[in-house]
């Protein structure tokens, strides 16, 4: 793409992002959320695919109709306490819209159809900043309505992503559907935590920033998106091998990695409410997640998967793609659990 | 509660209605879209009780719908270049 526009498109996406979370006015934070489906539309078409053009235009569908129940619920809150000011909503109409209107908008159950096809249309970088930076500007507004917000509409909506972020994956074979699959259920365990104690939802999205992009950049390296392509990769670079399995053990929850922390935190914080159920069927069910990472691992770093002997011997050539920022990814998604206590006091 | 907002409100719903449900064409759904941006303008612009001075929110509103409408007529366009036709049933590679 022409690097003007590849520019001006970039820059957009962040400052719309940059205007949802610092503004105080129902009206910017909208105009904040149309510039970034604005922005980020022109970086899924880059090729002009019929699947890129079939993922956008559900992608378009899906948050303009939820910008749309937005402005709806701003427009109610504006009638019940005639001021445009980002605080807790004062009807509880205007609450359950605005609230479904961004589960909409980040893909939770049960509008969550349209995360699995639209990842899978598009390139995988392209694929990275939807699923990561995406995010930030629906959290940062339910982080600010958090005390309006609906008890049962919520967390039946998470514990429901939680269910099908588990099971949904399960099938799949395509890296790009599992990575949605795995965005769905750490939504929901973001989500879960929001009217109890929102900082944990923070810390939740920063941890699970980290090991996404590790895990799209690792992916990236070798542009597979398949786990067949991705169980060849102890030839190419087996060094790989390694932090892929270490990247996907973290992501599933595994106790002396970083994936541990946010899990350990919510939990605590759910029982220190007196909600027991809720988050032994959570722990329950990430382990249908853990599953189908450890699949992944299996398949990549622990045994050599079938293969015609033309595939074994591949030549091994210097990596030519800039691997930005990997190492640290790597460390900061594997190596983060001691300092548990300075995220808790920070956040 | 007064007839005036129970228009509205039935304008809204309605064209929610006209935009999640639709059958063969995609076009109709985007003009259900422009349907329910148009019936949150009226609220906006008309519905402030006593409040006289002017105000720009509306013409803000109205201009990022516009923009939609833009994008959404550049996709319809980019769709229809593909396929031929705008039908719904055409757009179903993605689910494998």
């Amino acid at each position: 793409m022409n690097p003007f526009i590849s520019i001006m498109l970039l820059s957009t996406l962040i400052l719309s992002t940059m205007i949802v979370t610092i503004s105080s006015h129902w009206l910017f934070a909208w105009i904040g959320l149309e510039m970034n489906m604005m922005a980020i539309i022109p970086i899924m078409m880059k090729k002009p695919t019929p699947r890129a053009t079939e993922a956008s235009t559900k992608y378009f569908l899906t948050q303009a109709t939820a910008s749309a129940l937005l402005m709806l619920a701003i427009i109610i809150n504006l009638m019940y306490s005639s001021q445009w000011t980002i605080m807790k909503l004062f009807n509880p109409t205007a609450s359950i819209l605005m609230t479904m209107a961004l589960a909409i908008k980040l893909g939770l159950a049960p509008f969550h159809f349209w995360v699995p096809e639209v990842t899978q249309g598009i390139p995988l970088t392209t694929g990275l900043i939807l699923l990561t930076w995406q995010k930030l500007a629906p959290i940062s507004i339910l982080y600010q309505i958090s005390p309006s917000i609906n008890l049962h509409l919520m967390v039946t909506m998470s514990f429901l992503s939680i269910l099908i972020g588990g099971w949904g994956g399960l099938n799949q074979t395509q890296l790009r559907k599992i990575m949605a699959y795995s965005s769905i259920a750490h939504m929901g365990w973001m989500t879960t935590i929001l009217l109890y104690n929102p900082s944990l939802t923070m810390l939740n999205l920063l941890i699970y920033i980290i090991m996404t992009f590790t895990m799209f950049t690792l992916l990236a390296q070798n542009s597979t998106t398949t786990t067949l392509l991705l169980s060849q990769t102890w030839n190419t670079m087996p060094i790989m091998t390694t932090f892929t399995m270490l990247t996907l053990l973290s992501m599933g929850g595994l106790p002396p990695l970083t994936g541990f922390m946010p899990k350990w935190m919510i939990i605590q914080e759910l029982t220190k409410n007196e909600s027991l159920l809720l988050p032994t069927l959570m722990a329950i069910t990430a382990l249908l997640n853990l599953y189908f990472y450890m699949r992944l691992a299996y398949s990549t770093a622990l045994t050599l998967f079938p293969s015609t002997n033309n595939m074994k011997m591949k030549w091994q050539f210097y990596p030519t793609k800039q691997m930005t920022l990997l190492p640290t990814a790597i460390v900061l998604s594997t190596m983060l659990l001691p300092l548990t206590p300075m995220f808790f006091i920070l956040l | 509660v007064s007839l005036v907002h129970i228009n509205i409100i039935i304008t809204f719903t309605i064209s929610l209605i006209g935009l999640l449900i639709y059958r063969s064409h995609l076009i109709s759904s985007l003009l259900c879209l422009q349907g329910i941006i148009l019936s949150l303008e009226a609220p906006v612009t008309i519905l402030n009780s006593h409040f006289t001075l002017a105000s720009i929110i509306p013409i803000i509103l109205l201009v990022f719908a516009a923009c939609e409408a833009a994008l959404r007529l550049a996709l319809l366009v980019i769709v229809s270049n593909t396929y031929g036709t705008d039908y719904v049933q055409n757009l179903n590679l993605l689910p494998c």
